[in-house]
Order: C-alpha cells, then sequence, then structure tokens
C-alpha cells in the first residue's frame, strides 16, 4: 500500500465519513459513499496536487454523497437510527448529549449547501477557504450562508430550548 | 422570529468566529444593551456556539477502516494487464520498429566476395555469348554468305562487349 495513501487515510478518513454521515444520514450507504470518494482519490492520486487532497477529497465525498440522493430522491427523510433518542419538544434541562443528538439532527435537516456548509465548517473544523475551494463558493457566499444556516439552527435551538 | 437589525447578524457570527474587532465586539454589546432582540439573538449565537463545540468528528467505523485499507490491493491491475500498462506495450512495439531500423541501415554495397562472383558469371555469359555469336555466324555464313555473317554477328558481339566495358568503366 502507498505509504501517502495510508497517511491520507489516517488523516481523513473521520472527517469524509462525518460529511457522507450527515449528509446521507444512512451508515451503510455513507460507508459505500466515503469508499467511492478513496477510491477515486487513490486512482487519481499522482494527478492530484499533494497541497490540496484534503479539500479535493471533502469536495468529491461531497459530491458523491448528492449524487446518491439526487439517485434517491428523497432528500427530507431522516434516518430515525442515527438519532436515536426521541428529541422533540422543549429540551429545558436537556443534558449535552441530548442537545448534541438534537443538533445532529438540526444540521441534518438544513438543506444544501447550508448542511454541508455547518458538517464542514463548524464540525469538521475547516477554514472558510478550504470551505469555499471545496464547495466551489467565493468567500463572501460561504459566509452568507453560513450566517443563514447557524440563523436556522438558533431559532430551533431557541424553539426546543427556550 | 428575531426582529433585530439584520445588519448585526454578520457581526454576531464574526464576534462567534474571533474575527470581530475589540472595537466592533464592544459597540456590538452596546447596542445589545438597548435592543432585547439583538441580545436574544447574540445570546442564542453562544448557546449554538457552545453546543456546536459538543459534536465532535465522527470516527469512521472499523468496517469503512477495513475497506478503505483494502482499496490499494483491490484496486491494482490483474497480472494480465499490467503487462498491458502503456509503457510495456510502447516497448512491444518497439521491437519491431528497431529491427526494420536496423536492417535498412546496413550498407547497400555489395561485399568483395559478391563482385568477385558477379565477375566470374559475366566472364561465363560472355564465354557463352561468343560461342552464340560464333555458331549463328556460322549459320548466316551458310545462309547468306561470309561477308554478311561477319557484319551481323560481329556487330551484335561489338555492341554487347562496348556495354560491358562501358558498366566496368563506371564500376571504377
Amino acid at each position: 500500500m502507498s505509504k501517502r495513501y495510508r497517511q491520507w487515510v489516517k488523516e481523513y478518513q473521520d472527517q469524509a465519513w462525518t460529511v457522507a454521515r450527515y449528509i446521507l444520514k444512512d451508515a451503510q450507504e455513507a460507508e459505500d459513499a466515503t469508499q467511492e470518494a478513496f477510491v477515486k482519490l487513490w486512482n487519481n492520486r499522482d494527478s492530484i496536487d499533494p497541497e490540496k487532497i484534503k479539500p479535493w477529497l471533502m469536495k468529491v465525498t461531497r459530491n458523491g454523497c448528492l449524487d446518491r440522493l439526487r439517485r434517491r430522491r428523497d432528500n427530507v427523510e431522516f434516518d430515525e437510527s442515527y438519532m436515536s433518542a426521541d428529541v422533540s419538544g422543549p429540551m429545558q434541562g436537556a443534558s449535552a448529549s441530548e442537545t448534541n443528538v438534537w443538533l445532529k439532527r438540526a444540521i441534518g435537516g438544513l438543506k444544501e449547501p447550508y448542511r454541508s456548509l455547518v458538517v464542514l465548517r463548524d464540525v469538521n473544523q475547516h477554514s472558510y477557504e478550504e470551505v469555499a475551494g471545496m464547495l466551489e463558493l467565493n468567500l463572501a457566499q460561504v459566509k452568507t450562508y453560513l450566517h443563514r444556516a447557524r440563523k436556522q439552527l438558533r431559532e430551533q435551538l431557541s424553539e426546543v430550548r427556550p | 422570529m428575531n426582529e433585530y437589525d439584520e445588519k448585526w447578524e454578520e457581526q454576531i457570527n464574526a464576534l462567534l468566529d474571533g474575527e470581530l474587532s475589540a472595537a466592533d465586539a464592544d459597540l456590538l454589546k452596546a447596542e445589545a444593551t438597548d435592543d432585547r432582540d439583538l441580545a436574544r439573538a447574540i445570546i442564542e449565537a453562544y448557546k449554538l456556539q457552545k453546543a456546536m463545540d459538543e459534536i465532535r468528528v465522527e470516527r469512521a467505523p472499523d468496517s469503512l477502516r477495513k475497506r478503505l485499507r483494502a482499496i490499494p490491493r483491490q484496486q491494482r491491475p490483474a497480472p494480465m494487464f499490467r503487462i498491458l500498462q502503456p509503457r510495456w506495450v510502447m516497448a512491444l512495439a518497439a521491437i519491431p520498429l528497431v529491427l526494420v531500423s536496423v536492417s535498412l541501415m546496413q550498407p547497400a554495397t555489395p561485399s568483395a566476395q559478391e563482385i568477385a562472383k558477379a565477375r566470374q558469371d559475366l566472364a561465363i555469359a560472355f564465354a557463352y555469348l561468343d560461342k552464340a555469336g560464333q555458331i549463328t555466324g556460322r549459320e548466316i555464313e551458310s545462309t547468306v554468305g561470309n561477308t554478311m555473317s561477319d557484319a551481323i554477328a560481329g556487330s551484335v558481339i561489338r555492341n554487347i562487349k562496348s556495354q560491358n566495358e562501358t558498366s566496368k568503366e563506371k564500376e571504377a
């Protein structure tokens, strides 16, 4: 196995998986999508700028997931098994883990590109510049869309946890 | 639904991202003391950020980790196809090309042995030609007389010999 590839797997497998998991909301499909992205990475390893492996991989992972969603045509349906607890309703006094589960669900309920923006920036902690490259948006668009996404989440959070 | 001025939205996010200057942060806080909606939006933003901090990148399941590690092995071409990789195809295609090139580069001039053999063959041919000329001359003589035979057979033989000498001069 290529040493470089092994290093990429070690560094980015969790981030790619997280992106796929949030977008697809189905563990098996997210595994398949992540694997497909890494197969593409392996097959194109000599033509990708080593400095841009991460944004390239995240972009390919996300695009693969969106293609799957288009095929599925149910991007509003949510996999309940991902968030096992029933967290609907007010969450006053809810524990951190309950809020965590609720928030994951809320992020999963956002529409694209808001969902990807929140996952890439707030969950995976990529920089604004990296996110712009991954989503093929300019920096101003990334900030504007992310503000809207966060505002939606804030408002939802204030409703369930006043 | 918050009714605070939308212009503050960008400032709130910049504040949370740590990108707001100290002066702008003070201005925002001062504004929030008089604007309940803005104050509420800032508090909600902080709550969201706190909740976001709890969310981590998820660990890929072991089954996926195994699948990712197996990719190089699975993507390796089969031995039969490995030989058909472009560099090998190019190398195979080059072999006949090299052979043809080498054969074309061989000197076109015949060897000394070939020249000697050719001269020997030519001498034999002329000997036969002389004999044929003599026989022809005798036949013509018996038919049309001695003078005519010399004129015809002699002229033919002289012509051939002359051509032979010319070619020898060219060779020299």
